[in-house]
């Protein structure tokens, strides 16, 4: 017989889960976590924006504030995907229909062809909810669909729209309408970029702030419990049918928001503007950054504007490009610590060793000049099969080697991951990585406008079969 | 009544409708089995349509031929009808079975990924210029069916007809074979039937396989009836071949079968009439929101398309 | 129970099939204001489907649901809901990612206000609700004693034992102050002491609570030791009704739960 202890462990309280936020304030890692717990939102928003803020300070080329200014619109869109995408789980594929609302509503109301100006703080709210509310008939069908056909609607929502605007006179077609006042507030008007950029700042601000506050109130913890159990919120009080309404009209007003401050910017609106691509990007923006996270799609924004940006120059692509994989090989292969070295070691010996060989057997396979003029490019021109002639004069690919390249690569990635056992993986890696470095100079760099897409959509992919939080989501646990 | 007219936008419609139904069958057998919409599935038809255009190439192009041009089409539909097939089944392997049990959304996003990475691959590959399949050289148009308003060409008939075949084969597949049970088993309950000794995988994969390869051979059929294709064509087809398979009915065989006809006949007769009908207000581009308005109507109204029965949600 | 109060669940004549399957048949119960009644039955009697109706999911073929005197058919659920219906589920189906304190917060929306614009801005309305949304959360979950209280409050749902879970879905319910409580196999899964527990823990919810509570249960002991009244279904038509020793031992109940043999065992 057991003797009673005097002090009984109490009934139902686990002492181990219990003293967790102890144990975590012992570590230097938890007590960072524990420091950004503490730190008021208002604090955390300073520290997001104060980098875009003082951005156009130090910068001083006009090629590069544009790049910020579209940037900033970007993480609008990214922002107000995240709501139908992120947080209520939403597929809405006909987002940037809203985008283009809000562009050419305001082009109805500013510009030559309209024959009018409104004033900015008239225009801005007014498009806002015109947009939203039009977000909400478009979200109408989503009450009787589940999610697969709501994502078709809403892609043939889009459709429509982009007939109806190529199409209808009154939206002059695919010439789009290009006479466009600048924003005007109380009667100023904002004529330079660095006007632009701090309009579109504050939008952020605004937005990104009303968001979080709506997120951290009744209608976001409704917003999570629809996309946790869609019945089980609804037979808990939540009026389910309502809340889809309210996070499609607020991602619209969102994105019609963004057109406002797009189309005085740019000074003209096209078709062309807002199309499937646009769409994609935005959804890659929202999927690497983390949906259901303000910071993370803003993060993801970002990134991805600037890796596109930095993809248009062919010497800058380079550099990025073989940065990103080094980068990915290092932090994939970490352990034993010298297996990256031995896999990136191999693949340039492997690469010589080709070389050498096409260059006896094959001269025409190793004259081509490469692309791109960077340094790394001038390195890797002795290294890599680039034969010559790969692009035409209309900048065309030509010749096989690019495009066999290109299936051979992607079969071996493929089959990468279907390879088990780490070392005949790191085996496998290294002609695959000649491979990428091959179809890069060859195929992608040539046509960066392609390869851009390319990537994205690849990046896809892999992003929902490996990491589908993205960088900042919070990982999910999905019932079975 | 201008009965030329009339013929020949049924005519159309049939030969539109035909291919939309090949297309919408691979929607339908995914979902049934999967409950995914396989998004990429139109860029397989544009991927078909390509082989059929490299075949047709290779063997000598439409002006000289070198073997008879039977033979090159059904040369050209079955390499198209194998390299979907595989596709289909890569597809399958590496962006939708990792997601099996991840939410809804998530192989939605997957497949957006892959449609545009399939979309731009052959736009990097092969260049932004539209194909020919130089359907004008390759059967004289003179060649054909005439009888009274009816003036039909030959290529429409052949698509129409092997497009039956097709379905009729499958249909055929589906009720009288071994696979075609175990297929229907798979799309009434997944585990069930894997505790019945089916092979859900390989039923997946084959399912795969057989729905990429009818929509690589709608891809060729396409190719041969309006002459160009380009790296952008599997969007619309897809999306057609989507609102065919709900207005039939989705994961039901017949009914895919009948909301393609009814699909292309819709579409068809709108491109004919909507001059008239709205006193030239509205274009032929807006036949497309006629398509879309019937895939509204059918959505909210009987979502489970004429052949398909209500789901019911087991709580 | 006084007779002459109007009953405070009345479910007339209730039939519903599913295809060829007859789930419910011409189903009448009714249920009195602070009574606990369990309705048991054979797996395949109708007695989720009950639930399923009664909460608005599903819509019946024929019959009548009046909760308070008047008819909730064709109320969307969370209509029934805010009326005061709330219910626990047979499989669990609790919001996962959402930590244990929110989860109850989330059944609060019915019986709250502060809408997009008010949040927002953050009026002192909106916060002084959220500070009682929050109070009431703590409030249900202080009910299962020491076992969802504190450190757990800011836990994933999904980190919880199989019980707590169960225990968790019930102070969500009882979150979107109902009158009813519908519980549907309260006690699956659970071990003797677990079961033990949820037995003691039914009777307080009437008695510090005040609900009402319909309950599903394959435990007879839970069904011995909670019920007021017993109702037995089977192929959705209800074969036996009355005091547990009275079910229990009704030859139509035990012939539909072991069926009809020419020597019965005891």
């Amino acid at each position: 017989m057991s003797e009673q202890t005097p002090e009984q462990p109490r009934i139902g309280r686990d002492e181990w889960v219990a003293s967790a936020d102890e144990r975590r304030a012992k570590s230097i890692v938890g007590q960072a976590q524990n420091a950004l717990d503490r730190t008021p939102a208002a604090l955390k928003l300073v520290a997001l924006a104060l980098p875009f803020a003082v951005f156009p300070l130090v910068v001083e080329s006009e090629y590069l504030l544009q790049v910020g200014i579209d940037t900033l619109i970007y993480v609008l869109l990214a922002l107000g995907l995240n709501v139908a995408v992120g947080w209520v789980g939403l597929l809405d594929l006909g987002f940037v229909a809203f985008f283009g609302l809000g562009a050419y509503l305001y082009a109805a109301a500013a510009s030559e062809y309209a024959g009018r100006q409104w004033d900015a703080t008239l225009a801005i709210p007014a498009i806002a909810v015109t947009v939203a509310a039009i977000g909400f008939l478009v979200g109408l069908p989503s009450r009787r669909l589940v999610g697969d056909y709501l994502a078709i609607v809403t892609l043939f929502f889009l459709q429509i729209w982009l007939v109806v605007l190529i199409n209808a006179s009154f939206t002059r077609g695919p010439n789009g309408i290009s006479d466009i006042y600048p924003l005007e507030f109380f009667g100023r008007r904002v004529t330079s970029q660095q006007g632009y950029f701090y309009v579109a700042l504050v939008a952020f601000i605004v937005v990104i702030s009303v968001l979080y506050l709506m997120n951290r109130s009744r209608t976001g913890r409704a917003w999570r419990a629809l996309r946790e159990d869609e019945l089980a919120a609804e037979l808990m009080t939540m009026p389910v049918n309502r809340l889809k309404l309210m996070a499609f009209a607020v991602g619209a007003g969102v994105a019609g928001v963004a057109g406002v401050l797009f189309a005085p910017q740019q000074g003209a609106v096209f078709p062309a503007n807002f199309d499937i691509v646009l769409l994609i990007t935005i959804y890659a923006m929202v999927v690497l950054g983390g949906p259901g996270s303000l910071v993370g799609v803003t993060v993801g924004a970002v990134l991805i504007n600037v890796s596109l940006e930095v993809l248009r120059d062919p010497d800058d692509a380079s550099s990025l490009f073989y940065a990103v994989v080094f980068l990915a090989v290092v932090l994939l292969l970490r352990r034993p610590w010298w297996s990256s070295l031995a896999v990136l070691g191999g693949t340039v010996v492997f690469g010589l060793v080709v070389h050498e060989i096409a260059e006896q057997a094959r001269p025409s396979l190793v004259q081509g000049t490469p692309f791109g003029e960077a340094r790394i490019d001038e390195v890797v021109d002795s290294w890599v099969l680039l034969p010559a002639d790969i692009v035409s004069p209309d900048g065309l690919p030509t010749g096989w080697l690019g495009r066999v390249a290109y299936i051979g690569l992607v079969a071996a990635i493929l089959g990468l991951t279907l390879v088990r056992s780490r070392l005949w993986r790191s085996v496998a890696l290294v002609p695959t990585l000649y491979l990428v470095a091959c179809v890069w100079e060859n195929l992608l760099l040539p046509q960066p406008a392609v390869a851009r897409f390319v990537l994205i959509g690849a990046m896809l992919v892999a992003l929902m079969a490996v990491r589908p939080q993205g960088l900042f989501g919070a990982q999910r646990v999905e019932a079975v | 009544m201008d009965w030329d007219k009339l013929v020949q936008l049924l005519v159309n419609g049939v030969t539109l409708g035909s291919v939309y139904a090949l297309v919408a069958l691979g929607f339908s057998m995914v979902y049934g089995i999967l409950k995914l919409l396989n998004l990429a599935h139109g860029d397989v038809l544009m991927v078909g349509a390509f082989i059929g255009w490299g075949v047709l190439g290779w063997l000598g192009g439409a002006q000289d031929p070198s073997v008879a041009v039977w033979l090159l089409i059904v040369l050209m539909v079955l390499a198209a009808m194998v390299g979907c097939g595989f596709l289909g089944v890569v597809i399958e392997r590496f962006a939708y079975r990792p997601l099996r049990r991840a939410p809804r959304i998530a192989p939605l996003i997957s497949a957006l990924g892959v449609s545009f990475f399939i979309q731009n691959s052959v736009l990097l590959l092969f260049g932004a210029d539209f194909r020919s399949y130089d359907s004008f050289d390759l059967v004289d148009v003179e060649v054909g069916i005439s009888w009274g308003p009816l003036n039909v060409w030959i290529l429409r008939v052949v698509v129409f007809a092997s497009a039956s075949a097709m379905m009729i084969a499958l249909w055929l597949l589906v009720t009288r074979t071994k696979l075609g049970k175990a297929m229907r088993a798979t799309s009434f309950d997944r585990e069930a039937a894997a505790m019945m000794g089916i092979d859900v995988d390989r039923v997946i994969v084959k399912t795969f396989f057989i729905g990429s390869a009818l929509a690589g051979a709608a891809g060729v059929l396409v190719g041969l009836v309006f002459g160009s294709i380009n790296h952008f064509m599997g969007f619309n087809y897809g999306l057609k071949g989507f609102t065919a398979a709900v207005v039939g009915g989705i994961g039901s065989i017949p009914g895919a079968m009948f909301g393609g006809l009814f699909i292309g006949l819709a579409e068809a007769f709108s491109v004919g009439y909507i001059d008239d009908l709205t006193r030239g207000r509205l274009g032929s581009a807006f036949s497309d929101l006629i398509v879309f308005l019937i895939l509204v109507a059918f959505m909210l109204v009987r979502p489970q398309g004429i052949f398909g029965k209500p789901e019911v949600k087991k709580v | 129970m006084s007779p002459d109060r109007a009953p405070l669940l009345e479910v007339q004549g209730l039939s519903l099939a599913f295809g060829g399957l007859r789930c419910l048949d011409g189903l009448d119960i009714t249920v009195g204001e602070g009574e606990i009644v369990s309705v048991i039955g054979p797996n395949g009697a109708g007695k989720t489907t009950l639930f399923n109706v009664i909460t608005g999911v599903y819509p019946p073929e024929e019959g009548e649901v009046l909760f308070e005197g008047q008819s909730v058919l064709g109320l969307d659920p969370h209509q029934i809901a805010r009326r005061g219906i709330a219910r626990t589920f047979q499989t669990l189906r609790l919001f996962l990612n959402m930590t244990v304190k929110e989860n109850v917060m989330t059944a609060a929306y019915g019986h709250t206000r502060a809408g997009v614009v008010r949040s927002v801005l953050r009026t002192p309305g909106m916060r002084r609700e959220e500070r009682e949304i929050e109070r009431l959360a703590e409030e249900r979950l202080a009910f299962f004693g020491d076992r969802l209280i504190g450190y757990r409050w800011r836990q994933p749902a999904y980190s919880l034992s199989y019980a707590n879970r169960r225990r968790l879905e019930i102070a969500r319910a009882t979150a979107a102050m109902p009158r009813l409580l519908l519980l549907d196999e309260p006690a699956a899964g659970m071990n003797p002491v677990e079961t033990h527990e949820m037995t003691e823990l039914i009777g307080r919810l009437r008695e510090e609570g005040g609900y009402t509570i319909l309950v599903i249960e394959h435990d007879m002991h839970v069904v011995e030791g909670i019920s007021d009244r017993v109702v037995a279904l089977d192929h959705g038509v209800k074969i036996a009704e009355g005091s547990f020793a009275q079910v229990a031992t009704d030859p139509r109940v035990v012939e539909a739960y072991l069926g009809t043999s020419e020597t019965r065992r005891r």
